[in-house]
């Protein structure tokens, strides 16, 4: 082994970690959160990080043309939404003089809106970054395809018949593996027998026999990366965690099927075409184009060429993104002036309840239904409520880490019987671990080889009518199974053990919470800390519907924990050092919100004080009331559900649908997000928003030093971003970054699904996720982060966090914000603030094309 | 008393974004280094501005500091890694002569 070999390895190690920053981050099943897709551009202005994935994925970046006329055609985008896009966009050019074109006059505004109506010739998406299989022989980039999916599954997936020789590792495994395998003709055989024992070894024999220099590595290796990026983003997310394969072996294993299959094909050579290469129409086409949908007919030459010079400035590619800039502006200053001109209550009553809940944006829904029935202010926060834990339920196993992923769980905490009930719980347990046992003992009977059908015999006659039940009337299946489950295993009082968390850190956990989410004064009796999680049948994706701020899990035992703390006397003194005071008859409850039902569990009540029995009586069937509410308000959007239907009547249909097993739209999750707002709730209270909004309250008074926020706009926003580009692009790009559709999934171990038997992991979400089955269900818009606080604060924050200059310097996020109730909204710009309708003093030029 | 001997080596310090530090350290051990230390939430000013340290709930955004120590025949296959990783991102690294007492924990 040579210096140079080391140093040949190395490079090629880091150009293989710089080519994978393309692939997406994706999570596996069990802990499934949303992310940005395209986060490894995020560098990269918006427009051009399309463009650059367009390239490599072959993606769309926004709804296509035909899409946005429609929306145009029903209203939803509206002419002087497109002429205020174009104004921001040009506003040098649209203050043009009027042209004339065959004997009508108009504006370079009315040319650009007719143009972006009517134009033809939008390229369609196709990959440029190829491999040399791809260009030379289609069937043998197929091929090596094919025996990447069938070495991930055989790897990843958690077949009762194990990978041989899986422990040593993927790149190991696989290379003892194949050259026995007879899916390959005998002198491919022959050449897997020489791969190199290490897999940088076998890459840079690949790339040697390929002819690829090193000066094109990098795209190279992206090449291959995004042929199936699901399969890679999974080998990413193993990579660093003992999982036996990395980055460096999944593209060995690429590059090795790749050369020795191109070595042997016998197929001619295909012709070499890029896909999307089609010519675009030239200026003056378009401008003879927008004449003769006029029926303009007696058009000059020089009227052709002063309208084709206007034309330039807005090239056939960029046309798209001027539509979604209309699309998005529409929803976004409907918003502000929504907020602009709500009613603020004068001085609201003291409230008997404070309810904080997750910013989710489905806890918008419950907040505004709990706060019309008086007496309750409602905040928001991340459902994690500021404790990140590392959490062992009473019932062991594996901890879970329940905080959002961009931190590590820094307590460990446990879930211990409560005194005097360690017999009760250890009949839970023994019932527990008998219903565990038979259920294992069914599933590996179905897996082995022979005794499925013995199990046939054994257990058909009770199997079959259960599927029958669960099919035909889930609501009562579900009973049943929930009283059989009550029977074995009765369910017991718990607490949660906090003694691995000192009392300092406890006293300084509740004044960063209570200060964040700006709760330090006119504590009610009651103040819940209301989770969230959701409650589905058969759903791969049930991660996705629970917490993302608890790691994609329900976050029932993180408002345990905080409110376990905040009702410590102990607790409470040390606030009361640092200038909070809580009222001694002030009384921290958990709960947790079901999304699927729209249900709200109050938790650990047998800890609450007697002299709190009524105030949690009237908040229990103030819950059960609002979650009826919001279930028949849910229920005008879910696909197959009556409508209208009382409050009653929603709730009992919602509670069937989360049981029910075939049922692939049991919640819409957070489709139709779209903004999220800092800011107190007086400047959101009375408002529809439609479930569409994250809300993080926010008291920029009781914050002087800025840390409330700097955290808000580093961590829950971020995560929201992530949300909301999940969501955007499985909407306008489902083939590559959407899961397709859930009735052909195929669960693999717990990487994640494929769709049918065989093919690339599934990124994203599936497509019942943001489609009801007719329209997009979710509209695909970018994030408006609307923030009330001083400008120069923000300021300085933005100034001091790179990350927040890339979100909203790059376009990924919008920003607008006011310095109070009483200012306009401005939006941050890189040049300063701007009036939030004020067009851009510059014009940005994306691209020129020929008058020709 | 005799000053102990001491054997020369080569010390590699990289500050780069909390998001980029499992790729240093994922090349820090592919080239043979038998360890390496981590500072996560440093701040400071740059090329690229001022750096913001310790964030409340966000470890990813901040900044890393790692420090690995390696013979010299194994610093030249690191830095011909690092080299495109930093191109490639707003990280620095700063390499040293250093010693160290115990030579064998770092071969």
């Amino acid at each position: 082994m040579t210096a140079d070999l080391d140093t040949r390895r190395a490079r090629l190690r880091s150009d293989a970690t710089l080519a994978a920053r393309v692939v997406p981050t994706h999570y596996p099943l069990e802990t499934f959160i949303a992310v940005n897709p395209l986060a490894g551009l995020e560098s990269m202005p918006f427009e051009q990080a399309i463009r650059r994935a367009a390239d490599l994925y072959g993606s769309r970046g926004t709804l296509g043309e035909a899409a946005f006329r429609a929306l145009h055609a029903a209203g939803r985008i509206t002419d002087d939404d497109l002429d205020q896009a174009l104004r921001r966009r040009y506003p040098n050019l649209v203050a043009g003089p009027d042209l004339s074109l065959g004997g009508v006059t108009l504006s370079p505004v009315e040319l650009l809106r007719a143009d972006l109506l009517f134009g033809t010739g939008t390229p369609e998406a196709g990959r440029r970054f190829r491999t040399r299989a791809e260009d030379r022989a289609p069937a043998v980039a197929a091929a090596v395809d094919a025996q990447t999916a069938k070495w991930c599954a055989a790897y990843f997936g958690d077949a009762a018949w194990p990978m041989p020789g899986r422990e040593h590792g993927f790149f190991p495994a696989w290379r003892a593996l194949a050259p026995s395998d007879r899916s390959v003709r005998r002198e491919v055989r022959r050449d897997l027998r020489r791969v190199p024992e290490r897999a940088d070894d076998a890459i840079l024999e690949a790339l040697s026999r390929l002819g690829v220099g090193d000066d094109a590595r990098i795209g190279y290796l992206q090449a291959h990366l995004t042929r199936m990026p699901g399969w890679a983003a999974h080998v990413l997310w193993c990579s660093g965690r003992n999982a036996g394969v990395d980055i460096v072996d999944y593209l060995a294993m690429r590059l090795t099927y790749e050369v020795a299959l191109l070595a042997h094909d016998r197929a001619p050579v295909a012709s070499h075409s890029v896909d999307g290469s089609v010519t675009m129409p030239s200026a003056r086409q378009r401008a003879a184009h927008v004449a003769a949908v006029g029926g303009l007919t007696e058009v000059g030459e020089d009227e052709i060429a002063a309208a084709a010079r206007v034309l330039t400035a807005l090239p056939v590619t960029a046309r798209e993104m001027l539509w979604q800039n209309a699309f998005e502006a529409h929803y976004r200053d409907g918003l502000l002036s929504a907020l602009d001109s709500a009613d603020r209550p004068a001085a609201a009553e003291p409230a008997h309840t404070q309810l904080v809940s997750c910013i989710d944006t489905r806890s918008e829904g419950l907040r505004r239904h709990l706060e019309s029935l008086g007496g309750y202010q409602t905040l928001g926060f991340a459902g994690f409520f500021a404790v990140a834990i590392r959490f062992t339920g009473l019932l062991g196993g594996a901890p879970s880490d329940l905080c959002p992923v961009l931190i590590s769980p820094n307590h460990d905490v446990s879930e211990n019987p409560a005194p005097g009930d360690r017999d009760a719980a250890e009949r839970r347990l023994s019932g527990i671990a008998r219903m565990a046992g038979a259920e294992s003992a069914f599933h590996a009977a179905k897996e082995s080889l022979a005794a499925p059908f013995t199990l046939a015999e054994a257990a058909g006659w009770a199997a079959a009518p259960l599927a029958a039940a669960k099919t035909l009337a889930p609501a009562l299946s579900g009973t049943v199974r929930r009283q059989l489950r009550d029977a074995l295993a009765p369910a017991v009082p718990t607490v949660i053990d906090l003694q691995s968390m000192p009392d300092d850190e406890q006293v300084l956990f509740g004044q960063v919470a209570l200060t964040t989410m700006g709760l330090t004064r006119g504590f009610g009796k009651l103040v819940v800390l209301c989770a969230h999680g959701s409650s589905t049948e058969n759903n791969p994706y049930q991660a996705s519907l629970d917490c993302g701020a608890c790691g994609g899990q329900a976050g029932a035992p993180n408002a345990r924990t905080a409110t376990a703390i905040l009702n410590r006397p102990e607790v409470r003194a040390g606030l009361r050092e640092a200038g909070i005071e809580i009222p001694d008859d002030t009384w921290f409850v958990a709960a947790q919100h079901d999304t699927a039902t729209d249900r709200v569990a109050l938790l650990d009540l047998h800890l609450v004080p007697g002299s709190h029995r009524p105030d949690i009586e009237r908040l229990d069937r103030d819950l059960a009331r609002a979650g009826a509410s919001l279930a028949a308000e849910r229920c005008a959007v879910l696909p197959g559900a009556a409508r209208p239907r009382s409050p009653r009547r929603a709730a009992r249909h919602v509670q069937t649908r989360s049981l029910d097993w075939a049922q692939v739209y049991p919640e819409w999750g957070l489709a139709g997000n779209a903004a999220f707002i800092v800011a107190p709730r007086e400047v959101t209270r009375g408002i529809d928003l439609q479930r569409r909004v994250f809300l993080h309250s926010y008291d920029a008074d009781v914050d002087t030093d800025g840390t409330a926020l700097e955290t808000i706009l580093t961590a829950p926003l971020v995560v929201a971003q992530w949300i909301n580009c999940q969501y955007y692009f499985s909407a306008v790009s489902p083939q590559v970054f959407g899961a397709g559709t859930k009735t052909i999934h195929n669960v693999v171990g717990t990487a994640g699904v494929i769709a049918g038997h065989a093919g690339d992991l599934q990124l994203g979400l599936p497509w019942q996720s943001v489609h009801d089955g007719r329209a997009l269900l979710h509209e695909p818009m970018r994030l408006l982060a609307v923030v009330q606080a001083p400008l120069t604060r923000i300021e300085d924050i933005v100034d001091r966090n790179p990350i927040l200059q890339r979100l909203f310097g790059n376009g990924w996020v919008a920003l607008a914000a006011r310095d109070d109730p009483d200012a306009p909204w401005q939006r941050w710009t890189r040049a300063g603030w701007r009036h939030w309708s004020e067009s851009s003093s510059t014009t940005t030029v994306h691209d020129e094309e020929m008058v020709s | 008393m005799t000053a102990p001997v001491l054997t020369r080596m080569t010390k590699v310090e990289v500050v780069v974004a909390g998001s980029e530090a499992p790729a240093v350290r994922e090349l820090i051990r592919s080239v043979g280094a038998t360890g390496f230390t981590s500072l996560s939430g440093v701040s400071g000013l740059g090329h690229h501005g001022y750096h913001q340290g310790r964030l409340l709930f966000n470890q990813q955004a901040t900044l890393e500091l790692i420090i690995t120590v390696v013979p010299e025949p194994k610093a030249e296959a690191l830095l011909a890694g690092l080299r495109p990783l930093l191109d490639a991102s707003s990280g620095v690294m700063f390499v040293t002569e250093t010693f160290v007492s115990r030579p064998d924990y770092f071969i």
